[in-house]
């Protein structure tokens, strides 16, 4: 649920467990090749505990989240289909693997109007099971077309 | 600064939209539902500014496939529709020999030059030659 902590407004994420299945699905849909994200071994090999994520996966964490992404565009009060993203930057302080419980909290850090148009600067910092800082997320969107 | 090979991928078709859509799970219909993008005042359902930032995850993996990415960032320029054909061209900054990381730059581009995205990514030190 959206809390307000120190002034900035916070949405925390329902925890979100990484299937293997599902990094597989991803690796595939953006043409990524490594077998690390298709089988355990190869990870292994490579000096991963399991199989780890891609680099852009937060998305999904994100979007197939039961509280996520859409349930925070309906806090903010945004249609989806006005919406374009403008940045986006990831820092990957611990790997995240298949298996990992992630819960997330994204910090609304700025609202600005201008030229017409409405910036959202999000800033997300993803948890796991262990309670570890493994990824931070800034994001840029756009609401258009009001 | 060090040129990369640059990456030519084949043109984006709109099932490739579908399945980074079930992939991701962001079904925006500006993405899938060619009427509403129309609507919205797009030619065409635009590609999602998150599959052309998978691609260049995928470019940096192709340049270094050894080395673990630290950060990546991008901006989206403009939108890009089904049926373009883009390349992806990167940078890597001279090695510092005092810096633990490495630093590169990446753009994707279309056939007319027009730039989509930009990008900057910083990167363990490897011995892959490059």
């Amino acid at each position: 649920m959206p809390d307000n902590e120190e002034g900035s407004l916070n949405f925390h994420y329902a925890e979100f467990v990484i299937e293997a299945g599902k990094i597989k699905e991803f690796a595939q849909a953006i043409g990524l090749v490594n077998p690390i994200y298709f089988n355990k071994e190869a990870a292994l090999l490579q000096g991963f505990k399991n199989i780890p994520v891609p680099p852009t996966f937060a998305t999904v964490i994100d979007f197939w989240n039961d509280h996520g992404f859409y349930q925070l565009f309906g806090f903010l009060k945004l249609h989806p289909e006005n919406v374009l993203h403008g940045e986006q930057s990831f820092e990957y302080v611990e790997t995240m693997y298949a298996g990992d419980r992630i819960s997330a909290v994204v910090t609304i850090k700025e609202i600005s109007h201008k030229y017409g148009k409405t910036f959202y600067f999000l800033e997300t910092i993803y948890k796991n099971q262990l309670s570890e800082t493994v990824m931070l997320n800034h994001a840029t969107l756009i609401e258009v077309g009001l | 600064m060090k040129e990369l090979p640059s990456i030519i991928k084949p043109p984006i078709e709109h099932i490739d939209l579908v399945k980074y859509a079930g992939a991701s799970g962001d079904f925006n219909k500006i993405h899938t539902v060619s009427h509403i993008a129309n609507e919205k005042g797009y030619p065409d359902v635009i590609v999602h500014g998150m599959f052309l930032m998978g691609w260049a995850s995928q470019a940096i993996e192709e340049w270094f496939p050894k080395r673990r990415l630290h950060r990546f960032g991008v901006r989206f320029m403009a939108p890009t529709y089904p049926g373009e054909t883009l390349v992806i061209k990167g940078k890597l900054l001279e090695p510092n020999a005092e810096a633990v990381i490495d630093i590169g730059s990446l753009e994707i581009v279309d056939s007319k030059g027009e730039i989509k995205l930009k990008g900057s990514f910083e990167l363990s030190k490897g011995e892959d030659g490059i």
